[in-house]
């Protein structure tokens, strides 16, 4: 009996250092096989961060335009926009809006007005090379409006006839396109949420003109001329894949 | 965050500058008839002066020593008749002329003046002193040109 307890003693010993043996291989082979696999895994990830085409999307709306409209200014230009980020240097943009104006002459009755859409395409592209959340553009858009508008003169008076007929014209058909040139900045405010601003060089490619005179505001444009200046400050909701990598960057 | 506000601000504070007037100076719209004889530019003498029916306006009153008159258009009539009337020593003389034309409101800023611009289609005319009517330049607007000819008969 004592002999058969030495034997099961042994046994036992051995079979439990096998054992260990054996488990501490296996971790040491999973510590390994997880070793190595972390810089494939890292590689990989990287991999995907650099090459990753389309980063994200966003949507902002414009509250310099929505600012100008409750102000009651001349005219207001409010507008959203959808974008998409590559590989958060290339942002491909389209903007929509509506132009409004009601415009009274100073020194006289005359009233100009028109409501309708605009519609601007284009690309910006981020110059900040870090992944920091600030963003500093350049970008160019092509833009165009087909409109309706209406202009009235109730003293319009022939004097040499000495006739007074007030003019009224309705439902004035126009028409432009025009190019514009964007810098801007923007930041990230809390989560998705972004804020930003641009100023705009506006140049005025064509109009359709008419016999009776051009508009005195084009959609989206501003005050018709050659060339005008313009901006929006806009709050951005970006989502997509930079805004996780963000949270993930936060947690580290 | 403290910055926003300068934002919308600098925001507002540009897109509302620059927003003057800028109208045309020379806002008169009227149309040039110069006289004209024996195919050379002529000085009138005699005394002329020149009043539109439908209304007591005498467009030109008695003007004299002229080479060519100046005058305003209706805003609404499809066509504008004109009295010319020439007094000289021991006489007077009257002719009629007849304007058709499309009118044309012209607009440039509601802070402008609106014109009506026209586009003349055809004149014609009585014949006392007035022997044929050309007409040079149908376009009625803010340009100082020639539109219409008006030559006399050849002095006998």
């Amino acid at each position: 009996m004592p002999m058969l307890k030495i034997y099961r003693y042994i046994s036992t010993l051995l079979i439990s250092l096998t054992a260990a043996t054996a488990l501490s291989q296996t971790t040491e082979e999973n510590i390994a096989e997880k070793a190595k696999a972390l810089p494939d895994t890292l590689t990989a990830a990287q991999k995907e961060k650099k090459s990753a085409f389309i980063s994200g999307a966003a949507v902002s709306v414009d509250m310099c335009g929505l600012m100008m409209k409750l102000m009651n200014s001349r005219f207001a230009n409010m507008e959203a926009s959808a974008r998409l980020n590559f590989k958060e240097k290339y942002f491909p943009v389209f903007e929509l809006g509506i132009g409004d104006c009601t415009r009274e002459g100073e020194e006289n009755n005359n009233v100009f007005s028109t409501t309708a859409p605009y519609f601007r395409v284009g690309m910006d592209y981020n110059f900040n090379k870090k992944h920091n959340g600030n963003r500093f553009f350049g970008g160019v858009r092509y833009a165009f409006s087909t409109f309706n508008y209406d202009f009235e003169n109730p003293d319009f008076m022939d004097e040499a006839w000495g006739v007074h007929t007030p003019l009224v014209l309705d439902d004035v058909k126009g028409k432009a396109q025009w190019a514009e040139i964007v810098i801007g900045v923007e930041t990230k405010l809390w989560s998705i949420i972004r804020l930003g601003y641009n100023v705009r060089y506006k140049m005025r490619i064509k109009q359709s003109g008419n016999e009776w005179g051009d508009p005195w505001y084009i959609p989206g444009f501003g005050r018709n001329g050659g060339s005008g200046w313009g901006g929006t400050v806009n709050l951005t909701f970006d989502v997509g894949k930079t805004a996780r990598k963000n949270k993930t960057n936060l947690k580290i | 965050m403290r910055r926003i506000p300068i934002l919308l601000l600098s925001c507002l504070a540009l897109l509302g500058a620059c927003d003057q007037a800028d109208c045309t100076l020379d806002n008169s719209v009227t149309y040039t008839c110069n006289f004209y004889a024996e195919g050379s530019k002529v000085t009138l003498n005699d005394i002329i002066t020149v009043t539109a029916c439908g209304t007591d306006s005498v467009l030109v009153n008695q003007k004299q020593g002229a080479t060519g008159i100046e005058l305003p258009m209706s805003y609404w009539n499809e066509e504008d008749t004109l009295v010319l009337r020439i007094q000289g020593s021991g006489y007077t003389m009257e002719d009629t002329i007849w304007i058709k034309k499309n009118n044309i409101p012209h607009f440039e800023s509601p802070d402008c003046p609106t014109k009506m611009f026209h586009l003349i289609t055809d004149v014609n005319s009585t014949h006392t002193f007035i022997d044929s009517l050309s007409l040079v330049n149908p376009n009625v607007n803010y340009a100082d040109v020639e539109n219409i000819q008006i030559h006399f008969h050849a002095a006998d």
